[in-house]
């Protein structure tokens, strides 16, 4: 049954009240009296009233400053004043400040009992309408924030960018102060994002979970919603750092997707009793949207890395076809020369037959260079490339490959410009010799005979630039990143000459990153080429 | 009889010299080109009889020159590459080359393969008793090498002709592959299946005017071929 319609009367005379109190009983409401202004706001503090009939003279304050007063407190009150010997000037100041009617004394009791029915139900009206449009706000606003967190976690694929915004997006526009998402990953809860948590605070937080531990675990187990009013009587280890902190109410969403529990969102805030079951439906509807979004990205992820293995594969093949063609051309020269001598149906000359043993004993020399260039490339791409690094003096390096530099470069000019002040390198001489001979060698290839090649060092900050520059025939711009490819060889080359292994470049990359530098080209296709590298000062 | 012009293409300097000394001693002239670009200049420009070919090379690679010189000559062309693979060596047969040869390879080897393109250039010793051969449209002359469809006159390759011509000669027969290979190209040809496919197919897309329903070679499923009589 609906609770008895309660109504307050105040009036200085007792046995008008008392009658009053007999009538409005006797037709089924709640009466409580009050003689007095002060007795009737004091009440009216306490509890709430659907109406209040006042006299309009009161010993202790008119009955229109009453009026005010009751109204501050209860705004939805229905007043009735009375007026017994009222002046219009009263009546017209009481309607003013917003009583709902004004009743001559002596009353008609009839006329009061259909005010006051008339009066509440007007503000029953309006207390429905007040709770409708309290609800469509509610659901505007729950809206809202489903929409913008929709919105942020939709414009990525990327997994940590999906998290952090839509972490921030939810605190924005819920107004909860603390948030945190843990995933489910390789058996274990992990956290993967927060906002609104001091990094104190994240430090005290568990990094990672077992899927049955602590209340975090429980929602994920139990893939329902967990709510602590106060924070200060759980006991929960996980959550712990939360109470500890300052903050008074916890909830806890579980993320699911087509039933599949894929996480937990946990919320925080400073006041207990933080969350109603409304708001954990507004977190239910954002968990959600989270969801499906962690859920394409994680999908994403998956195909994607689904696309490097197989990348990888192919790459794994053109490896495999490279190395078997550079294999199979110096090892058609041997087969062929030795071949050729092993032939009864021809005798050739004794020229021919040294050119012969020359070819095979050249491509021989070819064929072990491409094993070692090989082995090389095969140490570099599984990290397995010694470097014994050691402080060195860039002159020293180049004197001890001094002969070999002045061998390749016989028919060109070798220029040096090392200052003798420039900063010890720690390096492993040996590796970063093989460097230079190698940018050399190509300056040589790649360069008409008497033109200059130069090798320069330049100290910059914490590093030292060396570089190797030609006045050959230069790298077109669209190359510049390739060459350093393993197995790349120029279109450009000049015809006739003999290839390298195209593992040259690669090569030297791979020294200089496992020193911890960079390798560049800056080229101009006929204004020649600077190779340059930087190595680590001691 | 002149001395037969072999051109050899090829970017590695010793791989040439390597094959123009034991060419040269064994009577061919020989002419060198070291890219794509120079031996289509070679070929328009002396008078090449075969052409030893390699795959990877700068400007113009050798699928492409392949492709280029059948569009106006049927020169018996060998392949010489250090691509293994069996894609590569359809793909360069279907595109008319005549032979593929994989690096490392024997002199002897090479020798022989050069001797069977220039056999099936054309023997007048070993044309057929019979002058021509004709069923339902398909014409071929023996005399003159010389193969019409409906009165259109059709341009086959040397090792396309020798392989048609046997066909036909032997059209009372069903000719298994092994047949085929051994005598259309050589008793070292016998495990090169994809030979025939590959020049069946060519044939078929010459002459027939469905190759997908052929009506002149006929497919003995698991056997070989045949020609079919009128």
């Amino acid at each position: 049954m609906k609770a008895k319609d309660s109504i307050l009367v105040v009036d200085d005379d007792l046995d008008f009240l008392e009658i009053i109190k007999r009538i409005l009983e006797l037709k089924g409401y709640e009466v409580e009296t009050a003689p007095s202004a002060d007795e009737a706001i004091s009440r009216a503090e306490e509890r709430f009233y659907n109406a209040a009939i006042l006299d309009i003279s009161l010993p202790d304050a008119d009955g229109t400053e009453l009026l005010s007063r009751l109204l501050e407190v209860q705004p939805d009150i229905v007043a009735i004043m009375l007026t017994g010997h009222s002046s219009v000037k009263n009546v017209v100041t009481s309607m003013n400040r917003g009583a709902f009617a004004y009743l001559e004394k002596p009353l008609d009791p009839d006329n009061l009992l259909s005010v006051i029915s008339r009066g509440i139900e007007k503000q029953q009206l309006v207390l429905e309408n007040r709770e409708l449009m309290e609800e469509l706000e509610q659901h505007n606003r729950v809206t809202d924030t489903l929409l913008s967190v929709s919105r942020a976690v939709s414009q990525s694929l990327d997994l940590q960018q999906i998290i952090d915004s839509a972490l921030e997006n939810v605190a924005k526009s819920t107004g909860i102060e603390a948030i945190f998402i843990y995933l489910y990953e390789n058996d274990r809860l992990v956290l993967k994002g927060y906002y609104g948590l001091s990094r104190r605070i994240t430090k005290a937080m568990r990094k990672e979970l077992d899927k049955d531990d602590g209340v975090i675990g429980r929602i994920f187990e139990q893939a329902s919603p967990v709510i602590v009013d106060h924070l200060s009587e759980s006991s929960e280890p996980d959550i712990a750092f939360l109470n500890n902190k300052g903050y008074r109410s916890f909830a806890g969403i579980p993320l699911t997707i087509l039933g599949e529990s894929i996480g937990v969102l946990g919320v925080a805030t400073g006041s207990t009793h933080g969350f109603s079951s409304k708001s954990i439906e507004l977190l239910a509807g954002i968990g959600r949207e989270i969801s499906i979004a962690v859920r394409n990205a994680q999908l994403y992820e998956e195909a994607s890395s689904a696309k490097s293995l197989r990348e990888l594969d192919s790459m794994r093949t053109d490896f495999l076809a490279n190395v078997s063609h550079e294999l199979r051309t110096p090892l058609a020269v041997i087969k062929g020369s030795a071949n050729s001598l092993l032939q009864s149906d021809v005798i050739f000359d004794e020229e021919t037959r040294r050119d012969f043993v020359q070819s095979i004993d050249k491509d021989a020399d070819t064929l072990s260079r491409l094993v070692d260039d090989l082995l090389m490339m095969s140490r570099l791409e599984a990290n397995a490339l010694e470097v014994k690094k050691k402080p060195h003096k860039l002159t020293d390096v180049v004197d001890s490959i001094k002969d070999r530099l002045d061998n390749l470069t016989a028919r060109h000019h070798l220029r040096f410009d090392i200052p003798d002040e420039a900063p010890r390198v720690v390096i492993d001489e040996g590796r970063i010799g093989e460097v230079l001979t190698n940018l050399v060698e190509n300056a040589v290839k790649f360069s008409e005979e008497n033109t200059t090649i130069t090798i320069e060092a330049s100290p910059n900050g914490r590093e030292v630039i060396v570089s190797v520059s030609d006045e050959g025939i230069g790298i077109p711009p669209e190359l510049h990143q390739r060459i350093f490819d393993r197995f790349f060889q120029g279109d450009e080359r000049k015809t006739g000459r003999r290839k390298g292994s195209g593992l040259g470049l690669a090569i030297c990359r791979g020294i200089i990153e496992a020193h911890g530098g960079r390798i560049w080209v800056e080229s101009e296709p006929t204004r020649g080429t600077r190779f340059s590298f930087s190595l680590p000062v001691s | 009889m002149d001395k037969r012009n072999i051109l050899i293409v090829d970017d590695d300097p010793a791989i040439l010299r390597l094959l123009s000394t034991n060419l040269k001693a064994r009577g061919y002239e020989v002419t060198t080109a070291t890219d794509g670009e120079e031996s289509l200049e070679a070929v328009q420009r002396d008078f090449v009889d075969l052409i030893i070919l390699d795959l990877m090379m700068p400007k113009v690679d050798g699928v492409e020159v392949c492709r280029r010189i059948r569009e106006w000559s049927d020169i018996p062309i060998i392949i010489l590459s250090a691509r293994g693979d069996e894609n590569a060596k359809v793909k360069c047969l279907e595109l008319g080359a005549d032979d593929y040869l994989t690096k490392p390879f024997g002199i002897p080897e090479l020798m022989a393969r050069i001797k069977t393109a220039f056999r099936h250039r054309g023997d007048p010793t070993v044309a057929p008793a019979q002058a021509t051969f004709t069923c339902d449209g398909l014409e071929i002359n023996f005399a003159k090498r010389r193969v019409t469809v409906n009165g259109r006159e059709i341009t086959l390759t040397p090792t396309e002709y020798s392989l048609l011509q046997y066909l036909a000669v032997n059209s009372d027969k069903v000719l298994t592959h092994n047949m085929l290979l051994q005598n259309v190209w050589g008793n070292e040809y016998s495990s090169e299946k994809e030979y025939l496919r590959v020049f069946v197919g060519r044939l078929r897309r010459k002459l027939e005017p469905d190759a997908k329903n052929p009506k002149y070679i006929q497919t003995i499923p698991g056997v070989g071929y045949h020609l079919a009589t009128a």
